[in-house]
C-alpha cells in the first residue's frame, strides 16, 4: 500500500544516490589530488580526475622519511595500528574481566567499585587532558607506546556495555555451570567468552575506530617522530609556514590514515551496528 | 541413591528477607518427593538451597547422615533440571550432557558410553550434534534431564522443568519422568506449583506456605486429612469449597441455614470456624430422596455450568455465602443453569478448620439429637 | 543474579586490571585538576597559593571565556541540527526504499570511521583558497572565500565538516528506529488517508523523538569535545578565535599558554556541563524505559 508509488521511489533513488555520491566527493577530490605531481597541482584549481604521477605519491611516501615530520608513513601507519590495538584488545580484556567480576560475583564493596568505574564514563579525555599529561610525564611515559595507550584505556565504555550484556545471561545457566563442577575461571573459558564473542567483535570495532582516531592525546604526549600517529602527522604536513602545503602528499596520506578504520567498518558492519545499537542502551 | 535430611533449615537474605523458617524433613532412598506451593512460598529457594547454589543461614543439610552445608553444587554429587533448561547455548547436545563429566576429568570413552546410554534411554541419539536452538521444547527438556542422568548423581533435583511446555507434552513428560525415576532409583526433589503435577507424581508430597511446611505426606493422606485449610485449598481440583460455621449446642450451624451433625472437638459454642467440602463430596439429592442421617441439606441454584465430559462443573449460588459453591458431577447428570439443586453434606465428607486455620478434630453428634 | 558467592579474592584479581588503570590515569588526574582549580602557580611552578574560587572567577569574568562558550554553543548546536537533518532525511528514504536499503546503508556509515582531524583536512582541502573547487565555484556567484581571514567562513569549514562525520552515526540509529516503528500504524494511517508526507510527520517523527533526543544529546557531546581534532587541523581557533570551542581554550591556555590554574578551573567547568548533559540522558533513558 505504501510502497505502490513509483514516482516516489525513483526520487527516493535518486536522493538517495546523490547523497552518497555527496558524502564521497571529498574523498575523490583528495584522491585525484594525490595523483598529482605537486606543480602540476599548483598549475590550476584542484584536478576532479586522476592524474598521470598515479600511486606514485603513495610509494614515496610509504618508503622514504618526510621531510616535515621525520619519518615515512609506513611508521606513522604502524604506530596507528599498535595504538588502536594496544586501546582495542587492553580495553576489552580489562572490560571483559571487571565486568564479569560486577556481574556474577558477590563480594563486599562491589557497588561502590560499580561506581568507581562507570563514573568515568562521565569525563571524556579532553577533559582531564593537562593533569593526565602531568601524571604521564611523571611516570616517564611520554613517547612511550604505553603512554599513547594506558590513559585512553581508563575508561568504562567497553566494561559498561559488557556489564549490559552480561545481565541478559540467565542465571540459570551460571547454576548450571556450578552444579556440572565449572569454577569461576572455568565458566568465564567455557560458557561466558564463547557466548560474548559477537559482542566482543562489536566492541573491537567501535574501539580500533576510536583508537585508531585519537587526536589531542598523541599530539601531547608524542614528541618523538618514532611514536608519531598517522592522524596526528597531517597537521604537521601542513604547517610549512610560508612555503606552500604540498597538497598531494597531504592528501594521500590522509586517504591512508583513514584507509584502516574505513576497512574494518565495512567488513565488520554488522558488528560495528550492533557495537554503536549497544552503547546507546 | 541416598537419603537426604533436612533440620531447622532457615535461610535469610542479606536484606533481611525470611525465606525460610526452619525446615525439618527428612526424605527416604529412592523416594520422588514433591515440593508443592504458591510461588513465593519459598519451595525454589528449598530446592536451592538443597543444590548448594544458596548458602544456608541456619540448621543443617545432610545427604547420606553426612552434613553437606559447606560444599559447592558440584562437591554435593547432585543434579539438577531447571525450569528454563538452561542448556549451554554454544554447545551441542553432546557436549552438553559431557560438559560436567569432562570437568569432573572423566575419561574420555567413559563419558562417550556414559553420553551416548542418556542418549538412548532419552530417545536423543539423532540428537546429540545439534544445538539447542535447533531442539522442540520436549526435546531440549530431555536433554537437560540427559545432562543430569549422565553424572549418575546421588540425587536429582527438579525446578518446575515443565511449566515451559504447553499441556499435552507437559502430561507426556510427566509420565517419562516418572517412568525414570522408577527406573533409576534415584533420591528426587521435584518443585512444582501444580497440584496435578504434584499428586500424580510424588511418592510423598510437602505443601509449602509462607517458608513453612504446611504438611508432609503421602498424596493420598493430604488429600484425605488436609493438615490446614491451605492444603485443603490447594490440593484437589477443583479446589474444596469452604463454608463459614458457627459452633452450635447439637452441631453446626451454616449461614444458609442449615445444620449438621458435627463439632469441632473443644470448641465453645458460638466459635466461629470453617467447614470444607471437596465438589466430589457433595451429594446430589433427588426431590424425593430422604436426607441421609446427620448431613446438612443445602439449596444451591446453579449459575453456570462447566461440562468437561466425564465430570461436569456446576458453579451454584448459596444463601449466606459470597463464594460459589462448586459441585462435581457424573457427566451423565443432566444439569441447566438456573436449575436449582438439593445437596447434603455428610458428615464424614465434611473437613473442619479452626480459625487459625488449622485442621479441627471433629466429633460427630448421635444423629438422634438433631431428629 | 546468580552469583558465585564463595570466592572473595576471585573478584578482586578480576577487578585489579580495571581499578588499578582507572585509579592512575582518571582519579589521579581528575582529582589534581578539580585541586588545581583552587591554586595559583608562580610562573615557574616552585611555589603555589590556595585561592579559593579566584580561578573561577576570573575565567568566568574574562570575556574571552563567555565568547568562547557562545561560539561552542552555536558551534554544538550547529553540527547537531545539520547532522541530524541530513541524517533523519536520509534515513527516511533508505527506510522507504525497498531494494537497496543495504547498499545505501554500507555507502553512508563509513564516514563514521573517519577521525575528526582527517575530515578537517579533507574539507580544508576542498576549500583550500588557491586549489579548492569550493572557492572556485563560490567565486563563479560573487563570494570571496577565504576561511583564514573570515571568521564566519571559518566557522562554516569546521561545521561542515563535523557535521559531514557525524551524519553516519545519526543515519545508524534514525534507520534503526525507523525500522522498529510497527509497519501496521503506518498501514493504518494510510487506510485513513493520510498521505506520505502527513503519515511522517503526525506518526513516524513523534515516534523517532527517543532516538533524536538522544542523538541532540550525543550531538552536542561531539561537538563539546570530539572535534577538537577537526578546529586543531583546520582552523585553530582562528582567525581571531572564531572557531574556538572549550575545550580548545583548555588546550591553548593549558599547553600553550601555560596558565595552569585557569586551564584546571576551565577543566572543572567543563566536568559540570559534561555532568549535566550525562544526567539528561539518563533522565531520558528512564523515560524511555517507561516508553
Amino acid at each position: 500500500m505504501r510502497y505502490n508509488r513509483p514516482g516516489l521511489d525513483i526520487a527516493s533513488h535518486a536522493l538517495l544516490i546523490v547523497g552518497c555520491a555527496l558524502f564521497f566527493l571529498p574523498v575523490w577530490i583528495a584522491f585525484s589530488a594525490s595523483t598529482h605531481e605537486m606543480g602540476d597541482l599548483y598549475s590550476n584549481v584542484a584536478p576532479v580526475w586522476i592524474g598521470e604521477a598515479g600511486l606514485d605519491n603513495y610509494r614515496q611516501l610509504l618508503a622514504d622519511p618526510v621531510s616535515s615530520l621525520g619519518a615515512d608513513v609506513m611508521t606513522l601507519l604502524f604506530n596507528s595500528m599498535l595504538m588502536a590495538l594496544g586501546i582495542a584488545i587492553g580495553k576489552i580484556i580489562i572490560s571483559v574481566l571487571a565486568a564479569y567480576a560486577i556481574v556474577f560475583f558477590e563480594f563486599r564493596f562491589r557497588k561502590l567499585c560499580f561506581w568507581l568505574i562507570f563514573i568515568t564514563l562521565m569525563l571524556p579525555v579532553e577533559v582531564r587532558i593537562l593533569p593526565t599529561f602531568k601524571v604521564v610525564a611523571d611516570l616517564n611515559m611520554l613517547d612511550s607506546y604505553a603512554g599513547l595507550i594506558l590513559p585512553l584505556i581508563a575508561s568504562a565504555t567497553a566494561t559498561f556495555l559488557l556489564r549490559q550484556f552480561y545481565l541478559t545471561i540467565p542465571a540459570e545457566l551460571v547454576e548450571a555451570a556450578r552444579i556440572d563442577g565449572a569454577g569461576p575461571w572455568r565458566f568465564l573459558k567455557d560458557i561466558l567468552l564463547p557466548l560474548s564473542k559477537t559482542n566482543i567483535a562489536a566492541l573491537f570495532v567501535i574501539m580500533f575506530i576510536y583508537g585508531w582516531n585519537q587526536y589531542l592525546w598523541p599530539l601531547l604526549i608524542t614528541t618523538d617522530a618514532d611514536y608519531l600517529t598517522i592522524v596526528v602527522s597531517l597537521k604537521r604536513m601542513l604547517t610549512t609556514g610560508d612555503g606552500l602545503v604540498p597538497w598531494q602528499d597531504v592528501t594521500a596520506t590522509t586517504l591512508l590514515a583513514m584507509g584502516p578504520p574505513v576497512l574494518v567498518i565495512l567488513f565488520m558492519q554488522r558488528y560495528f551496528i550492533k557495537g554503536l545499537v549497544d552503547s546507546e542502551k | 541413591m541416598a537419603t537426604l535430611a533436612l533440620k531447622q533449615l532457615k535461610k535469610q537474605y542479606p536484606n533481611g528477607y525470611k525465606a525460610l523458617h526452619g525446615i525439618d524433613l527428612a526424605f527416604g532412598e529412592g523416594e520422588l518427593i514433591v515440593i508443592v506451593g504458591p510461588s513465593g512460598c519459598g519451595k525454589s529457594t528449598l530446592l536451592r538451597t538443597l543444590a548448594g547454589l544458596e548458602d544456608i543461614s541456619e540448621g543443617d543439610l545432610e545427604i547420606n547422615g553426612k552434613r553437606v552445608n559447606e560444599l559447592e553444587p558440584a562437591e554435593r554429587d547432585i543434579a539438577m533440571v531447571f525450569q528454563n533448561y538452561a542448556l549451554y547455548p554454544h554447545m551441542s547436545v553432546f557436549d552438553n550432557m559431557a560438559y560436567g563429566l569432562k570437568n569432573r576429568r572423566t575419561p574420555k570413552d567413559e563419558i562417550q558410553q556414559r553420553v551416548s546410554e542418556a542418549a538412548e534411554l532419552l530417545g536423543l541419539t539423532e540428537l546429540l550434534d545439534r544445538r539447542p536452538k535447533q531442539l522442540s521444547g520436549g526435546q531440549r527438556q530431555r536433554v537437560a534431564m540427559g545432562r543430569a542422568i549422565v553424572r549418575k548423581p546421588q540425587v536429582f533435583l527438579f525446578d518446575e522443568p515443565l511449566s515451559n511446555l504447553d499441556a499435552k507434552l507437559r502430561v507426556q513428560m510427566r509420565l517419562e519422568i516418572r517412568r525414570l525415576q522408577k527406573r533409576l532409583k534415584v533420591t528426587s526433589v521435584y518443585v512444582t506449583h501444580d497440584q496435578t503435577e504434584a499428586m500424580t507424581l510424588a511418592d510423598r508430597l510437602v505443601v509449602m506456605n509462607g517458608g513453612h511446611v504446611e504438611q508432609f505426606g503421602t498424596p493420598m493422606a493430604l488429600y484425605d486429612q488436609p493438615a490446614s485449610q491451605f492444603v485443603a485449598g490447594f490440593i484437589g481440583s477443583p479446589a474444596m469449597n469452604f463454608l463459614s460455621a458457627t459452633q452450635a449446642q447439637t452441631g453446626l450451624a451454616l449461614p444458609c441455614g442449615a445444620t449438621i451433625a458435627l463439632q469441632g472437638e473443644g470448641l465453645a459454642t458460638g466459635a466461629e470456624l470453617t467447614l470444607g467440602i471437596r465438589p466430589e463430596h457433595l451429594q446430589v439429592l433427588g426431590a424425593a430422596d430422604a436426607l441421609p442421617a446427620g448431613a446438612a441439606e443445602l439449596e444451591a441454584r446453579i449459575e453456570l455450568v462447566e461440562p468437561l465430559g466425564a465430570d461436569t462443573l456446576a458453579y451454584c449460588r448459596l444463601q449466606g455465602q459470597s463464594e460459589p459453591l462448586v459441585v462435581r458431577l457424573d457427566g451423565e447428570h443432566a444439569v441447566a443453569e438456573e436449575q436449582t439443586l438439593r445437596l447434603a453434606i455428610l458428615p464424614a465428607r465434611a473437613h473442619l478448620f479452626g480459625a487459625d486455620g488449622k485442621r479441627l478434630a471433629t466429633r460427630e453428634q448421635a444423629t438422634a439429637a438433631i431428629e | 543474579m546468580a552469583h558465585f558467592n564463595r570466592h572473595p579474592i576471585t573478584p578482586w584479581i578480576l577487578l585489579a586490571p580495571q581499578l588499578l588503570i582507572v585509579a592512575v590515569f582518571f582519579f589521579w588526574p581528575a582529582y589534581q585538576a578539580i585541586e588545581q582549580a583552587f591554586y595559583v602557580e608562580d610562573a615557574f611552578g616552585l611555589s603555589r597559593e590556595f585561592t579559593g574560587l579566584s580561578n573561577f572567577v576570573s575565567v568566568l569574568s574574562e570575556p574571552e571565556y563567555l565568547t568562547t562558550l557562545w561560539t561552542t554553543t552555536y558551534f554544538s548546536f550547529a553540527v547537531a541540527f545539520g547532522a541530524m537533518a541530513l541524517a533523519l532525511g536520509l534515513a527516511v528514504l533508505a527506510d522507504r526504499v525497498l531494494r537497496g536499503a543495504h547498499a545505501y546503508k554500507t555507502l553512508l556509515i563509513w564516514p563514521y570511521a573517519v577521525a575528526p582531524a582527517v575530515a578537517g583536512v579533507l574539507w580544508l582541502f576542498l576549500f583550500d583558497p588557491t586549489l579548492g573547487i569550493l572557492p572556485e565555484l563560490l567565486s563563479a556567484i560573487g563570494i570571496d572565500w577565504n576561511h583564514k581571514l573570515n571568521g564566519d567562513q571559518a566557522m562554516l569549514l569546521v561545521v561542515l565538516a563535523s557535521i559531514w562525520k557525524q551524519m553516519s552515526y545519526n543515519f545508524v540509529f534514525f534507520l534503526a528506529g525507523l525500522q522498529a516503528i510497527p509497519k501496521s500504524l503506518l498501514e493504518a494511517a494510510a487506510m485513513d488517508r493520510a498521505g506520505p508526507w502527513r503519515r511522517f510527520w503526525t506518526i513516524t517523527f513523534p515516534l523517532l523523538s527517543p532516538t533524536s533526543f538522544f542523538l541532540l544529546v550525543m550531538n552536542v557531546v561531539y561537538a563539546f569535545f570530539e572535534t577538537f581534532g577537526t578546529i586543531d587541523a583546520t582552523t585553530q581557533g582562528g582567525p581571531a578565535g572564531s572557531t574556538r570551542t572549550l575545550v580548545y581554550k583548555v588546550y591553548e591556555d593549558g599547553f600553550v599558554g601555560q596558565d595552569l590554574g585557569s586551564s584546571a578551573a576551565q577543566s572543572v567547568l567543563l566536568m559540570v556541563i559534561v555532568g549535566v548533559l550525562t544526567l539528561i540522558q539518563f533522565k531520558y533513558v528512564e523515560k524511555k524505559v517507561q516508553y
